[in-house]
């Protein structure tokens, strides 16, 4: 256990530093620009917003929040000491709602959209890569070729191909929306049905997306398993082909957790652009809308919580891997 | 002479190659081992001793198979069995194996007790775990290993360790014949010599009884073997005593494995076998005469184009080579 | 070295990956010498021209020599053309209620339905509940299967300049035939037009050509880094190791594509160009190279000829390159392709955002994504807007997988069969 404790509070104190990290980063990247950011995002806004007193209440929102005309030390202060009240400031192109406002509303969305999309895609994957490696031939001739095709294809590719054959031509689920524009949110059974019809074609455009890569993962990590020496013993210690399949499968399964958290930024970043091709209301179409109507503070924001987003999921994953892993303990322990 | 535990004659083992070559590495071997004698087989490598050992077995799996032969073990021939039958009645149970690589043998996500466990339930599916583990806990002290090994992964245990928890897994079931394929030369010193005490008290404790040794390095074999049979190309070229072999050796590739060997045995030591100039033959496509011939100091003109048999020089000793057993001997004394 | 290159192309896999990349690099690099047309020049008024041949009506008719061909089955092609089934099923409504029996009408059969249609046909019969507008539907209808049935010819008019009178130019007889050569403006548009009515596939093989090299740019940056860092952190060790990892490990969970969309935003629309964005991409996506090299690094770090070398008093430059660079060389071009192939995939996705290259100068398939999805081609059936581009990309990074791939099994024997 004395293992495994350090095991966590190594990877706890990496989560602490990426996120420290992530967040300065996220203050000083847009500082880089040149001339007053405060300015120049207000002056890009100007335009947009007919109302002149929301322009400048903005433009005193942001010199407060940022502090543009202090050094960059105590402006990173003032940023800090603002998050850390929950002050992101207004969002430009929805003012008045505030950013923690508009990303309250589609982070829901985007997270349980993702994760349920993303972990079902991964556990196909890989027993399809397990079954590949093991019945070997026609299986594996066909499944490759197809995995390799799949998880190259562009992850909006994916969306739209599967909006045009099941949303526009044989016209099973709708083609856009978290549910009908008709409706209003509420806990009745009309609405329900509705989002989970809303559902399918971003939720499993998501899964194909991972289960492409997973399943070549696992292929190999299993062909590799399947030569090991541990394989060749088992059997000629007469134990049965099942049970050698289980420990090669076991074992092969174990590296590809690793895998998933390592590439679970790549997905989630995918999966956000398969998001816009449905107009999902999550983060991903917030973005977007970001994007468009040249929303600073809305874009930092945004790309604040899909970073911490990405980084706990990361950290649960690399928790889990430690209690079910013997050889992370041992490593640690030594 | 004594009780055949196993008894090998003639057997032809193949390779096939993923372009669907045939490779041959185990060509019309014989063999015969009595209780109670350990065996060593020597050569370099990739000259087919480590196949004879996996094919000594009986149990076939891609891209090793069988081809012809037969297999007598403890009186029983296995060769034809169903592999499930062979799996279940004679793997682990009446003869077992040290692979080479010892080091990754063992599952690395289970521990050494479990593992043992899904043995013994391979073979007897009732047996109560309780039991499972007294009878193991008991035989790793008969052969000084903790207990506390048992509740261990084999990340956590040392290279020497891991090695002897090995071969205790191995003869767990207590198989007749343990076959030991190059058991400690990924070791260090130290845990090399507790290695080779440990094999050479198995017999003597009872857990087998007859072993085949498999090694490059001679003079561990002159140590542990009582017959010693060389292999060259997939071939038998020599089977004789442990004392002739080194002492005597008839073959002239024997010869030049041998030939460096220093006395007395306490002396012995380590000899490369690269020490012949050249390299085996390509088996995918071995010559029609005698394989060794292309590097042979005696060679004759015929020894590329016949066909050389094992000869029977009595006692159970044999030799492939075209020379007489004089015009060796003599050749090796005053040159050729 | 040959004897490598020959085992890589024993590899079913990389040959086949190596063919469709080579066709595309050929395409890409022949086509402008054969089309000469500017990939972004707007021809077409209106959105999304069907694919097809585009033959101009005014020179066609007054094309140098008319033929005169006497097809049969002429007449009946014009009709079918021109009669569309909708009209056929509003013809048999009309004739059922009219006390035709049903089944002596065969919509299929445009010859039997028109004689039918002729012999009951009555303009002013107006059936019980038919609305006004649907009997001028018939009206027209009628009025057009009798402009089609005429066998005269159509009269070509123009304006007298001096009276402003129409005056008989030609007449266009049906059977007259025009060769399509000697028609002086013929376009193909082989992929149709797009939202702003530009020719699909000129700047499809012009967008390819700016993504592979976006790619290109972005890999050799990405590789460039990737490898210095992994051959420093794996060769010298020590502290320069730890800080390298340590950046490398941060850079590994903090998405590439966040750093991607911060960075894009931040330059701003105007100094957005295509190699901005590629060296954008190239510099966020070094850390996989830079684990992988170092890995290899490491391994080879303690050989015998790295050992002897240093020995010999090699410096440490010279055994990078000599006793280091060769062994991991395969390891690099494969990482190298990798990162061309997500490079381009990185491209589409930002422009999807509506973060890629500015738009006025060159189109990339992200950019020909983005306005095809702004436009909603994949919801109005134009298919020709987004199929092709997907295709193209996706044609493109399998190809280079599959390279990878069989480069793959060449180096790694243990990922064979």
């Amino acid at each position: 256990m004395k293992g495994y404790r350090k095991y966590f509070l190594t990877k706890l104190a990496w989560f602490a530093i990426t996120f420290v990290f992530a967040f300065v980063l996220n203050f000083t990247l847009p500082r880089l620009m040149p001339g007053d950011p405060v300015a120049a995002i207000v002056a890009r806004q100007a335009q947009g917003i007919s109302n002149p007193i929301g322009v400048q209440a903005i433009y005193q929102q942001y010199t407060e929040l940022f502090g543009t005309n202090k050094p960059i030390i105590e402006q990173f202060f003032i940023y800090v000491k603002n998050v850390l009240g929950g002050d992101f400031g207004f969002s430009f192109s929805q003012y008045p709602r505030t950013v923690v406002d508009v990303i309250r509303a589609s982070i829901l969305w985007t997270v349980c959209l993702q994760f349920p999309a993303i972990i079902v895609g991964w556990l196909i994957g890989n027993t399809l890569g397990a079954l590949a490696a093991y019945l070997k031939g026609g299986f594996d001739k066909v499944l490759m070729p197809i995995s390799i095709f799949v998880s190259n294809f562009p992850a909006f590719g994916m969306a739209v191909i599967l909006m045009v054959i099941f949303g526009v031509t044989l016209k099973w689920f709708p083609t856009s929306g978290g549910y009908g524009y008709d409706l209003i949110p509420s806990f009745d059974w009309k609405f329900i049905r509705s989002v989970i019809v809303h559902y399918q074609l971003p939720f499993w455009s998501i899964v194909l997306i991972a289960i492409g890569g997973q399943a070549i993962g696992m292929r190999a990590m299993s062909i590799y398993e399947l030569n090991a020496d541990y394989v060749k013993y088992s059997r000629f210690m007469g134990i049965k082909d099942s049970t050698i399949v289980r420990y090669v499968f076991r074992n092969a399964m174990l590296p590809q957790i690793t895998g998933l958290a390592l590439s679970i930024g790549t997905m989630v970043g995918g999966a956000l652009v398969a998001e816009i091709v449905f107009s999902y209301p999550g983060l991903g179409t917030t973005l977007l809308t970001a994007v468009m109507g040249q929303d600073y503070p809305l874009i930092s924001f945004a790309t604040l919580i899909i970073t911490i987003m990405v980084l706990s999921a990361t950290f649960i994953i690399e928790i889990l891997y430690g209690v079910i892993d013997p050889r992370i303990k041992a490593a640690q322990a030594e | 002479m004594g009780q055949a535990v196993l008894e090998v004659n003639d057997l032809t083992t193949k390779y096939i190659t993923r372009f669907r070559e045939d490779i041959y590495a185990v060509d019309h071997v014989s063999l015969r081992v009595e209780e109670g004698k350990t065996l060593g087989i020597a050569g370099e490598s990739g000259c087919g001793k480590s196949t004879l050992a996996l094919s000594l077995m009986g149990y076939y799996f891609p891209p090793l198979h069988y081809v012809s032969g037969e297999i007598i073990l403890n009186g029983r021939k296995i060769t034809g069995m169903k592999p499930d039958e062979i799996r279940k009645t004679a793997l682990g149970t009446e003869i077992a194996y040290i692979p080479q690589a010892a080091m990754n043998a063992l599952n690395p996500t289970q521990k050494v007790i479990n593992f043992i466990e899904d043995v013994i339930l391979a073979h007897n599916p009732t047996q109560d775990k309780k039991d499972i583990y007294e009878l193991a806990r008991a035989s790793f002290e008969v052969l000084g290993l903790p207990a506390s090994v048992l509740h261990k992964y084999p990340v956590e245990l040392s290279g020497g360790m891991k090695q002897r928890t090995v071969i205790a897994v191995s003869v767990i079931l207590r198989p007749t014949v343990l076959i030991a394929d190059e058991p400690s030369s990924a070791l260090d010193v130290t845990s090399q010599k507790m290695v080779i005490k440990m094999l050479k008290g198995l017999m003597e404790n009872g857990f087998i009884k007859a072993m085949i040794f498999i090694t490059h390095e001679l003079p561990l074999l002159y140590n542990v073997a009582d017959d010693i049979m060389v292999m060259y190309a997939g071939q038998i070229v020599e089977k004789a005593t442990a004392k002739q072999a080194v002492f005597d050796p008839l073959h002239p590739y024997s010869k030049g494995l041998m030939g460096s060997i220093i006395v007395p045995e306490s002396g012995l030591r380590s000899v490369k076998l690269t020490a012949i100039p050249g390299a085996p033959p390509n088996l995918k496509k071995p010559p029609a005469g005698c394989r060794f011939a292309e590097r042979c100091k005696y060679v004759q003109p015929e020894c590329k184009v016949t066909y050389v048999p094992l000869y029977d020089a009595g006692n159970g000793r044999a030799y492939r080579c075209i020379l007489s057993e004089k015009t060796l001997r003599e050749a090796y004394q005053h040159g050729w | 070295m040959r004897h490598t290159l020959r085992q890589i192309f024993r590899s079913g896999k990389f040959v086949v990956g190596f063919s469709i990349f080579m066709m595309i690099l050929l395409i890409v690099i022949v086509y402008p010498l054969v089309v000469t047309h500017p990939p972004l020049e707007i021809i077409g008024q209106g959105t999304f021209f069907p694919p097809g041949i585009y033959v101009s009506t005014y020179d066609a008719i007054n094309a140098p020599t008319t033929y005169m061909l006497n097809l049969t089955d002429a007449a009946a092609k014009r009709v079918a053309n021109k009669l569309k089934n909708e009209d056929r099923l509003a013809m048999k409504e009309w004739m059922v209620a009219a006390g035709v029996p049903e089944s002596e009408i065969d919509i299929a059969d445009t010859e039997s339905l028109l004689t039918l249609w002729k012999r009951h046909y009555d303009p002013n019969k107006r059936m019980e509940g038919m609305t006004f507008a649907r009997l001028r539907y018939y009206q027209r209808v009628n009025a057009a299967i009798e402009g089609l049935l005429s066998t005269e010819a159509a009269i070509i008019a123009a304006k007298n300049r001096e009276t402003g009178a129409l005056e008989e130019v030609s007449a266009v007889k049906q059977t007259d035939y025009v060769n399509i050569s000697e028609v002086a403006n013929v376009r193909v548009l082989a992929l149709g037009t797009d939202n702003f009515g530009r020719d699909v596939l000129t700047e499809l093989v012009r967008a390819t050509g700016v993504s592979l090299q976006i790619g290109f740019v972005a890999g050799l940056i990405a590789t460039l880094i990737g490898l210095t860092l992994g051959l420093l952190a794996g060769y010298i060790g020590g502290l320069v190791d730890d800080v390298i990892m340590f950046f490398t490990n941060l850079f590994t969970v903090i998405p590439g594509f966040v750093l991607l969309i911060l960075i894009s935003f931040s330059i701003g629309q105007d100094k957005r160009g295509a190699f901005t964005i590629a060296t954008v991409i190239g510099l966020t996506s070094w850390v996989w190279t830079t684990r992988a090299v170092r890995a290899q690094v490491m391994s080879l770090r303690n050989r015998d000829h790295v050992n002897l070398s240093k020995l010999s008093g090699h410096s440490i430059p010279y055994i990078i390159l000599t006793d280091i660079l060769p062994y991991i060389a395969s390891y690099v071009v494969m990482a190298l392709i990798l990162q061309i192939s997500s490079g381009i995939l990185a491209e589409a996705g930002l422009s999807i955002l509506g973060l890629g290259p500015r738009t006025t100068e060159v189109p990339t398939l992200g950019l020909m994504m983005n306005w095809a999805m702004i436009y909603q081609a994949p919801i109005l059936g134009k298919w020709w807007a987004y199929l092709p581009v997907l295709v193209t990309i996706a044609l493109i990074t399998f190809s280079m997988n599959l390279m990878n791939t069989g480069l793959d099994q060449v180096f790694n024997p243990a990922l064979r069969d």
